[in-house]
């Protein structure tokens, strides 16, 4: 480890890898990651790896359409197979009102340019014949979203960057931060570093971070549990989701169904445990969506961290009060699938102080002042 | 004592050349040579050669030895095993090894073309038998079926130490390294990349330091060097080898020339002190000439035409025909091979006898990766190397080298049919055809393939991006033989991977299995951690290993037993990583089931 860097990142999930990857892809190669336990050991390891467009908010729809190119090209470009499926996401709604505002939203996202259709319930029976529709008033459709191998994509854009010479890491926790001005001093679990340009990517704990700079981030960590199956043949493209429904569920390229569903209850705070009532929930719910998963098998059950912001949508800039520290946090369940285009435009605001593929400025934290217009597309 | 008209001392590519010219044309020609059969260093060559069809561009070395020789008519009188040992002021001695006696003889024109002699580099215990020079690893392998040893450390990345290593691999041994003391690789980008997509590392800024062993070589220490190429402390490395081969360049065997009053100048771009020479290959002594890489450490293509320079103006003079028509059109041939950017030193180094002249070329490189979807040549070749088979063996035109050799090609993808020629011929292997989308989710990628034994149709493969990397489990789908020993593998990847496979292992045959839930080997397990990934919970996810339906109740013990071996690090350092519920597969309708019980 040297005694100064450039660009410190702290956390090693995805969003933390991808901004370092795409600094130094855009020539910004004095840069270092800390990543507190192991890579993916966060939020980008536990989640499902959906990867979606279709959101109520216009930021989100379009960070994730350019999130959406760069995942089509990342395999490619990072020289490791992410497990990149383009099998759709089938939105399913089972309330009146919802079903009303998905059909306005399918007119906003069809104005961004993303090809979306409307579904009828029996439309979705004909092509899913697999899916009980009882109760659904409505779906929507969109063939480029998809799901990926979340481990693989975080590690894919970690080996890539650390190629490009960036210094990466791990089992190194951040334990201290002193914002001196000019630079910031570091202190880790390894040693002390000096950096001029400090990012918080750390995803459950970027609240525990925006602390030791004194920026208040309005975030809370809560808890998600998640399933997964023993693996059978490959036959369900696409990702089944629902907001009114309470569940997602996709099925993995080695054949493994990936499913789960948010928890009205849980309280802020970090915790890793798992419940039985979730595979309850779980078992009952979704073998009447789904008659077929019955005799299929639960091999695994974890939990991870959704890190809420206020309006559900995800924090990013620079910090109004402390220039060159950046954060990308508060991703309220939808971080990986937005990895890409964060990373991108974290980079380029690092290096050329504004973005120039999505334009994240109502992203930063001053929307707050204004008042919360919440993301409702989120399980 | 022999009397000839000619005596073409070294029976190589330009001593060949010679005598093929001057044989045509009635001259008495002697070839004395030290080998056992003629073709001087073309007889070890199991690559492909660059240049033109004109001087067998596509054909394997030792192939364009016997097309050479099939070419010498009853003209022509051959000493192998034979050396020629002076050139005295009244006669010219040879000892023939065979016959064990020195015989004279008298000839009236003498063609010096004894080619080159290996420049070594001193290190620690470079004594120890193990240390080879790469034309002695190639005199062993391709030309007496000896592999030197099985685990090789190749110092040099010139073309010499590119091609070795491959051929080193194609005799199956292991290459661990090349040891590259500039800061870059000093062959032909198209030599590199075959290595590297095999998974060969080439160290820039990295020199031996010493061989470890005490009878033979057990081992390197390599080192990496300063901006002034001295030794960093510090940055030693060991590899566990059995041969070091040292591949470091060449230098032209000038004994003869000078004792025969040729004069000699330290000319570096040519590779050290050489003859001096005209442009007809003459030296200051009127019947001296010199050819090939005795005149400058160049290439075969160069002393072939250097040789026909040579044999045509010995025959113009001894029979007085007038060749120069000929002996121009060879000339022009040569600027043309040596317009070409690797050729600047040897155009500067030539300068000093005479003024060079230089043809323009295009630099452009192909722009577009042609149509997506459509199966389609890929050319990977950056650099402007004089050569153009994938043009001239180009059966629908598609494929243009514009202007002259030394262009890079381009292809027009609405001629091209996808027919794969150009992948078999292209000497660099520097193409493949690509098709993305050729079945749902998979793409396809034809490449060319120089190993035995040949997958199988059906056959589950890794394949390996362009630095020899995994990147993912691949089906070979078909494969197509060559009579030019160039075959063509098709595999199918997953999608978005077309771009990014380049080539291929063969799965061990007996792998041995860490996780038999998910298939995962120890030796994937032992890559794993090599490429970085050495956290139990990274492996996991990385490799699946642990995440079938037993949970990983005997893999995880056994990778953590890897790990700690392959780390130094011990197990209580390691970890154990995490256990999840449920510590069995449980159907999702047991779980139901339990709910209505505790309803009722």
């Amino acid at each position: 480890m040297k005694s100064e860097y450039r660009v410190a990142i702290v956390g090693g999930g995805i969003i933390g890898c991808s901004i370092a990857y795409h600094l130094a892809k855009f020539g910004e190669k004095d840069v270092v990651l800390f990543e507190a336990n192991y890579l993916s050991s966060g939020s980008t390891g536990r989640c499902a790896g959906g990867i979606r467009q279709q959101w109520s908010s216009v930021n989100n729809v379009l960070l994730a359409m350019r999130s959406v190119e760069l995942f089509e090209r990342m395999s490619q470009e990072t020289s490791m197979d992410i497990e990149y499926k383009q099998g759709g996401y089938l939105v399913l709604s089972y309330d009146e009102k919802e079903a009303a505002e998905f059909e306005k939203n399918v007119q906003m996202q069809k104005e961004l340019g993303l090809d979306v259709q409307i579904l009828s319930p029996n439309q979705v029976e004909e092509r899913y014949p697999y899916l009980k529709v009882d109760g659904v008033k409505l779906a929507t459709f969109c063939q480029t979203d998809g799901h990926a191998n979340p481990h693989l994509a975080n590690f894919a854009y970690a080996k890539a960057a650390q190629r490009l010479g960036v210094e990466l890491f791990t089992h190194t926790k951040v334990v201290a931060v002193e914002a001196l001005g000019d630079h910031f001093e570091v202190l880790t679990s390894r040693g002390t570093v000096r950096c001029q340009v400090l990012v918080n990517a750390a995803g459950a704990h970027s609240k525990e971070i925006g602390k030791m700079v004194g920026v208040d981030l309005p975030t809370e960590s809560y808890r998600h549990q998640i399933l997964v199956t023993e693996a059978v043949k490959n036959f369900f493209d696409p990702m089944a989701i629902s907001f009114s429904g309470n569940f997602y569920m996709r099925q993995t390229k080695h054949g493994h169904f990936i499913m789960g569903q948010g928890d009205p209850d849980e309280k802020p705070q970090i915790n890793y445990n798992v419940t039985y009532r979730f595979e309850k929930d779980m078992a009952k719910k979704m073998t009447k969506i789904f008659p077929f998963l019955g005799r299929l098998r639960i091999v695994r059950h974890w939990s991870g961290h959704y890190n809420m912001s206020p309006d559900a949508q995800p924090i990013i800039g620079e910090a109004p009060n402390l220039p060159n520290f950046y954060y990308a946090v508060g991703f309220s369940g939808h971080g990986f699938m937005l990895a890409p285009a964060v990373g991108e435009a974290i980079a380029q605001m690092i290096i050329h102080g504004k973005t120039l593929n999505v334009d994240i400025s109502e992203l930063n934290l001053q929307r707050f002042e204004k008042g919360i217009v919440r993301e409702r597309n989120v399980v | 004592m022999v009397k000839t008209d000619f005596l073409v001392i070294g029976g190589g590519p330009a001593g060949l050349c010679a005598a093929i010219e001057t044989s045509k044309r009635d001259v008495k020609t002697l070839i004395v040579d030290e080998g056992v059969e003629l073709g001087g260093q073309l007889v070890k060559q199991t690559h492909k050669f660059f240049g033109h069809e004109g001087f067998y561009a596509s054909v394997r070395g030792f192939e364009i030895a016997k097309k050479l020789i099939s070419q010498l008519n009853e003209n022509v009188t051959v000493k192998t095993q034979t050396t020629v040992t002076g050139i005295y002021e009244d006669i010219i001695t040879a000892y023939d090894r065979e016959k064990d006696l020195v015989f004279e003889i008298e000839p009236k024109y003498i063609l010096i073309s004894v080619g080159a002699s290996e420049r070594f580099i001193p290190f620690k215990n470079n004594h120890l038998p193990g240390v080879y020079g790469a034309g002695a690893v190639q005199t062993l392998m391709n030309q007496f079926k000896v592999l030197p040893g099985k685990r090789v450390l190749m110092i040099g990345s010139g073309n010499i130490g590119l091609i070795v290593s491959y051929q080193l691999l194609q005799a199956g041994a292991e290459v661990k390294a090349i040891v590259e003391i500039a800061d870059k690789v000093g062959g032909y980008d198209v030599h590199a990349r075959k290595v590297k997509r095999l998974g060969i590392p080439i160290l820039l800024r990295h020199t031996i330091k010493e061989a470890i062993g005490e009878e033979k070589v057990e081992g390197a220490v390599i080192a990496q060097v300063d901006e002034k190429y001295n030794i960093i402390a510090g940055s030693e490395k060991e590899f566990a080898v059995d041969v070091i081969c040292v591949a470091v360049g060449l230098v032209p065997s000038i004994e003869l020339a000078s004792m025969a009053g040729v004069q000699i100048q330290y000319i570096p771009e040519l590779g050290g002190y050489v003859p001096y020479r005209d442009r007809e290959m003459r030296t200051n002594v009127k019947n001296i000439f010199v050819a090939g890489d005795l005149a400058g450490i160049e290439e075969a293509t160069t002393a072939m035409i250097e040789g026909k320079i040579a044999g045509l103006k010995v025959a113009e003079e001894i029979t007085g025909q007038n060749l120069d028509s000929e002996i121009e059109r060879m000339q022009e041939e040569l600027v043309e091979f040596r317009s070409g950017p690797f050729s600047e030193k040897v155009r500067k180094g030539l300068e000093r006898f005479f003024p060079q002249e230089m043809m323009s070329y295009s630099k452009t490189s192909q722009q577009d990766l042609g149509p997506v979807g459509k199966l389609r040549p890929v050319i990977e070749c950056y650099e402007n190397i004089p050569c153009n088979p994938c043009q001239t063996s180009c059966p629908a035109g598609a494929i243009t080298v514009p202007e002259n050799i030394n262009s890079l090609p381009i292809v027009d993808y609405s001629k091209c049919t996808g027919c794969g020629i150009c992948v078999m011929k292209c000497p660099g292997l520097a193409i493949f055809l690509v098709q993305e989308n050729f079945q749902p989710d998979r793409d396809l990628v034809i490449m060319p393939y120089e190993f035995l034994p040949l997958p199988e149709k059906g056959q589950e493969v890794i394949a390996l991006d362009r630095e020899g990397r995994e990147v993912a489990r691949a089906q070979v789908v078909r494969v197509v033989k060559s009579a030019n020993k160039t075959h063509l593998v098709h595999l199918s990847v997953p999608a978005g991977m077309g771009e990014v496979v380049r080539s291929f292992r063969l799965p061990k045959e007996t792998e041995s299995f860490v996780c038999r839930c998910e298939e995962i080997t120890v030796d994937q397990v032992e890559r794993a951690i090599e490429e970085g990934f050495t956290d139990y919970e990274e492996l996991r996810r990385y490799l699946r290993v642990g995440m079938g339906p037993c949970g990983g109740r005997t893999c995880r013990s056994i990778v953590l037993g890897i790990l700690a071996r392959k780390t130094g690090k011990t197990l209580k350092e390691i970890g154990f990583g995490t256990f999840r519920p449920p510590s069995m597969p449980v159907k999702f309708e047991s779980i139901v089931k339990g709910e209505i019980e505790n309803e009722k």
